[in-house]
């Protein structure tokens, strides 16, 4: 094999099942024979792995905000992440903070979830302005409970603020509120 | 073998920025990896530093990756990158290593071979600290990264949630697909097309402007 392009590129999806554990031993084995003597490919699972690098201290870092799971937080914890977790009912008002120790902060939203087919979260001000909605967020309706993270680093900035968060499930007869949140946030 | 000093393996030690560095002449045209094993083989007891330093220079970064997918810990595939390639060198000069177009099965089953003692060393080393406690300053460099982590994120934020959640979950987490369904309430097949698709809008996203036709 020469050190040049590849007659029979690995695909990415292909190469994403490996990076991740998904292929058989006998699958990988094949792929690490061919990997290891093409630098094309070699070439595309370096990209491949600085990404998914990138997003893993992205995320660790408090650069990206996201809708995580119940695993997510504990695997944050085992991590050593310093984790600041607010668990809020339907109705319910939070006083929330995060402190410049702080790597990062949950919100628990607790929701009856059971029959929900796509969620969505309205988040405004305190007196309903900026409207801003999160379509269709990934939710797992068992858990009873949605879990935003929000990134760390730009909230360690804000000042005071209060925020209003509306969980709203949607059908095709339309939409119903699920629960309201209210977050009363002080900076650290 | 692996205790040696790295004195004597002057191609593949002084790290892989040294190998990036040489530039060899008599390579300068697409070479198989085998021939410059065999330049390597029948230079014995000589030294062909050239066709060593090529070499290193293609399987360095190759047998990084393999060590990043099995240990992931960046550290820990840099010396087993090290290792491997020391090994290799060390057979060829030494003619062990009859067939050089095998040079490949060679390298995979070195990189198995001390991934298993890399891992039970890990095992030892961490049933120390469970018993005396992590020393100062023993902290896990973080693994080097070329992108810009503020465009990173902007590109991140532009996805839909269930992509960035899909992302966070395979590469924070370390889930496979079937795994991301478990907890996202999808199918397997579903939880791939979206990672499949997320992904390609981040590599969209941090091209430079005018990459793409």
């Amino acid at each position: 094999v020469k050190d040049s392009a590849c007659a029979s590129p690995i695909e990415l999806p292909r190469l994403l099942e490996y990076w991740l554990g998904e292929l058989s031993r006998e699958e990988s084995e094949t792929l690490e024979e061919h990997y290891l003597s093409c630098a094309a490919c070699a070439g595309r699972l370096e990209e491949l792995s600085g990404l998914a690098s990138a997003i893993r201290e992205g995320f660790r870092g408090g650069a990206i905000r996201a809708v995580v799971t119940p695993s997510i937080a504990e695997t944050m914890k085992r991590d050593g992440m310093r984790l600041r977790e607010y668990r809020v009912a339907p109705g319910d008002t939070v006083e929330c903070t995060i402190h410049a120790a702080d790597d990062a902060v949950i919100g628990r939203l607790q929701a009856p979830l059971a029959g929900v087919r796509r969620l969505d979260a309205i988040c405004t001000g305190e007196s309903g302005e900026g409207e801003m909605r999160l379509e269709d967020i990934p939710f797992d309706p068992r858990s009873g409970e949605v879990l935003f993270c929000p990134a760390a680093a730009p909230l360690k900035a804000r000042p005071a603020f209060t925020e209003r968060w509306r969980l709203v499930a949607v059908d095709a007869a339309g939409e119903r509120a699920i629960g309201e949140y209210t977050f009363v946030h002080a900076p650290g | 073998m692996c205790n040696e000093t790295a004195s004597r393996y002057t191609s593949c030690t002084e790290d892989s920025r040294y190998a990036r560095a040489v530039h060899a002449p008599s390579f300068a045209e697409p070479v198989e990896d085998a021939a410059l094993a065999r330049a390597i083989a029948a230079a014995a007891p000589r030294i062909d530093a050239g066709a060593e330093a090529e070499l290193c220079r293609r399987l360095a970064p190759r047998v990084r990756l393999y060590g990043l997918r099995h240990l992931r810990d960046s550290q820990a595939a840099a010396d087993l990158s090290q290792e491997v390639l020391l090994i290799t060198l060390q057979r060829l000069r030494a003619g062990e290593l009859r067939q050089p177009e095998k040079l490949v099965s060679f390298v995979l089953g070195t990189c198995r071979m001390l991934v298993l003692e890399l891992r039970r060393g890990a095992a030892r080393r961490e049933g120390l600290l469970r018993t005396y406690g992590e020393p100062d300053g023993a902290l896990e460099p973080d693994e080097p990264t070329l992108l810009d982590s503020q465009r990173l994120s902007r590109c991140m934020d532009a996805l839909t949630e269930r992509e960035r959640s899909v992302l966070v979950l395979s590469f924070y987490g370390d889930s496979s697909a079937h795994e991301v369904a478990r907890e996202l309430a999808m199918t397997p097949g579903n939880a791939r097309v979206i990672r499949h698709r997320a992904l390609e809008r981040v590599r969209r996203c941090l091209e430079p402007k005018g990459a793409r036709p």
